[in-house]
């Protein structure tokens, strides 16, 4: 016990290191800093206005409202946040597999998992954070919810595991990248489906519905755990069961991950 | 002197689909279940004592790569006994690696936009090195290369030969047992190369670490390494001294001499006027290989039968010699050899 700790605090230390480099050099970029965080909010904005249109030609889309929505998207943004911050390099793991450079992570006496994962930080995505978090108090107002201690723990706690969706699914797709030669067309499949987490799952028959929860489960980064909030009368055993999958699917993709880093063996030279 | 790594009998097979060509065959590969084995190592047998250069040569595609792989604990062969340290690499990967180090001259691992020195911190924390062991190291880098102008650069802002310079030491922070160089002078100048070769000399002296090169460049090899084991189609070939190579081909040496006379135009007269030269004056005659190129002697000749000056005393008497040169034989051309076939 005594050594795990010891273990989790020397992790603890060098991704403080980690990170806090990662700022130093991020901010003497200054200009790449402005305008990368512009152009994320400005993206945000984009798909923010599409929803706004939508809702100036209909009153509701499915019984949900206009701010009901907007609190699904603020809701989504954030949930999406860590894996965005924290596990960029995932994305570009299919090109350092396919081009060798990852062999030169198998070299540390370090978990090979973190050395890769959080040898960046993308803070520039933190502008989503903000955006995540004005759309939901905006909403959380207009739609004249309740504000209490429990309530706003209840809602860190539905955002934290329902991040761990994200997480999970691309860890588990980059790792594909070890078995597979090219996976940057699986990365790029599945990176479409973040749009779909926006929108209330009542609009999808029941064929998608199930994929979307159980086999690509998108569904439990906003639709699900938002229930816990808004709409409570489409709450059902699936949003309390989200809390739970969600980390076993973390450990489950951690573990695939893990076996395709420690049998990959570079290319040939 | 005691052994660092012991490999015996060490194999390691590739399974590989047998391909078919054209669409068709590409079509069929997807079920196809006919695979072939290649061996990549095919039971190589050797000992690294600790504290010694050792240079690993062989072709592309030798299998230079899949004997590294296997030391660093990358790969797990396919059959043998590989321990390094006690160790067997594959079975403990983290506890290896800090005793190793490993620079690759193509592919750098320091952080790409921090400044040289902070990828060396995250190195400390990363291999829990000790303040003292640290700094004592840092200064003695200091006094093998001035560090000032570099630590504060980033990586990525570096020359080629910067960062490879920056590679090695980061290998060596941590104060391994065995430091793998995988072609570190690949692409550089003859400037860097040669600060490469004194910086690896004089690490290995002062730390005793056992240093394993890998190299396509003859120069590596002749100025650092003693040893040297050759790779070829799996199978080692070769694993002695570098000077003992040197004598499989004999006290061969070359002379050339340039004739100072435009009276001769025919480089063939030149030739059988020498060869019946040496023929009047020496009796063997078949240990001699006798070219003539736009006035350019060149003569090969077997030292243990007679000396490179009695054959200069011979001819400079005959023609007029304005420039001589005398050659020893190259390891790269011993070594070419060897690929060839034609010695051992």
């Amino acid at each position: 016990m005594k050594n795990y700790f010891k273990k989790v605090k020397y992790y603890i230390h060098i991704y403080r290191m980690i990170l806090i480099q990662d700022l130093k050099t991020k901010m003497s970029f200054r200009a790449d800093f402005l305008i990368s965080s512009f152009s994320g909010i400005m993206l945000n904005a984009a798909s923010f206005i599409s929803i706004w249109i939508m809702f100036q030609n209909f009153s509701s889309i499915m019984n949900w409202n206009y701010y009901e929505m907007l609190f699904l998207y603020g809701f989504s943004l954030l949930a999406l946040t860590p894996q965005l911050v924290f596990f960029d390099n995932s994305w570009v793991l299919c090109d350092k597999v396919f081009k060798g450079d990852f062999i030169t992570y198998c070299f540390r006496p370090i978990n090979i998992f973190f050395y890769y994962t959080f040898e960046k930080i993308n803070i520039n995505a933190i502008g989503q954070f903000f955006i995540g978090v004005t759309l939901i108090t905006y909403s959380w107002i207009k739609l004249g919810l309740d504000v209490n201690t429990i309530i706003v723990f209840k809602l860190i706690i539905s955002l934290l595991t329902a991040s761990l969706f994200m997480i999970a699914i691309v860890i588990f797709i980059s790792s594909m990248s070890f078995w597979i030669i090219n996976a940057k067309g699986l990365m790029d499949f599945f990176s479409k489906f973040k749009d779909y987490t926006r929108y209330p799952f009542t609009i999808f028959n029941n064929f998608f519905k199930f994929v979307f929860s159980f086999i690509i489960p998108i569904g439990f980064v906003a639709y699900y755990p938002s229930l816990f909030f808004i709409h409570t009368e489409e709450l059902s055993w699936i949003s309390f069961f989200g809390v739970f999958y969600g980390i076993i699917l973390l450990y489950f993709s951690y573990k695939v991950w893990v076996k395709g880093a420690l049998q990959y063996s570079g290319t040939g030279s | 002197m005691d052994k660092t790594i012991e490999i015996n009998n060490l194999s390691k097979e590739y399974k590989v689909l047998n391909r078919k060509e054209g669409f068709k065959g590409a079509i069929l590969n997807l079920f196809s279940k006919d695979y072939k084995y290649i061996k990549a190592i095919n039971n190589v047998s050797m000992e690294i004592f600790s504290g010694e250069i050792l240079g690993i040569l062989g072709r592309n595609g030798a299998g230079k790569s899949t004997l590294i792989k296997m030391m660093t604990g990358v790969l797990k062969p396919s059959a043998g006994a590989l321990s390094i340290n006690g160790n067997t690499p594959f079975k403990n990967r983290k506890q290896h690696a800090l005793n190793i180090g490993i620079v690759f001259g193509q592919r750098s691992q320091l952080w790409w936009s921090l400044p040289c020195i902070e990828s060396f911190k995250i190195i400390k924390e990363i291999y829990s090195i000790n303040d003292d062991v640290y700094e004592e190291n840092m200064n003695f880098f200091n006094e093998l290369i001035p560090l000032n102008e570099l630590m504060n650069k980033p990586v990525r802002l570096m020359s080629l030969g910067q960062r490879v310079l920056c590679d090695i030491l980061a290998s060596f922070l941590h104060n391994p047992k065995i430091v793998f160089l995988d072609e570190p002078t690949i692409g550089l100048d003859i400037d860097v190369k040669d600060k490469i070769h004194k910086l690896i000399l004089s690490l290995n002296s002062k730390k005793k670490t056992t240093v394993i090169l890998t190299t396509h460049d003859m120069g590596d090899v002749d100025a650092i390494c003693k040893r040297i084991v050759i790779i070829d189609n799996g199978e080692k070939i070769y694993d002695d001294k570098i000077y003992k190579l040197k004598k499989y081909f004999g006290p061969n040496k070359t002379l050339l001499a340039h004739i100072n006379s435009n009276k001769i135009r025919d480089d063939s007269v030149v030739i059988t006027n020498i060869k019946k030269l040496i023929d009047k004056h020496i009796q063997l005659i078949d240990y001699l290989s006798v070219e003539c190129n736009n006035r350019w002697i060149k003569i090969v000749v077997d030292e243990n039968q007679i000396s490179v000056l009695k054959v200069l005393n011979l001819i400079q008497k005959e023609f007029d010699i304005d420039k001589i040169e005398i050659k020893e034989i190259s390891t790269e051309s011993v070594i070419k050899k060897i690929y060839e076939g034609k010695c051992l």
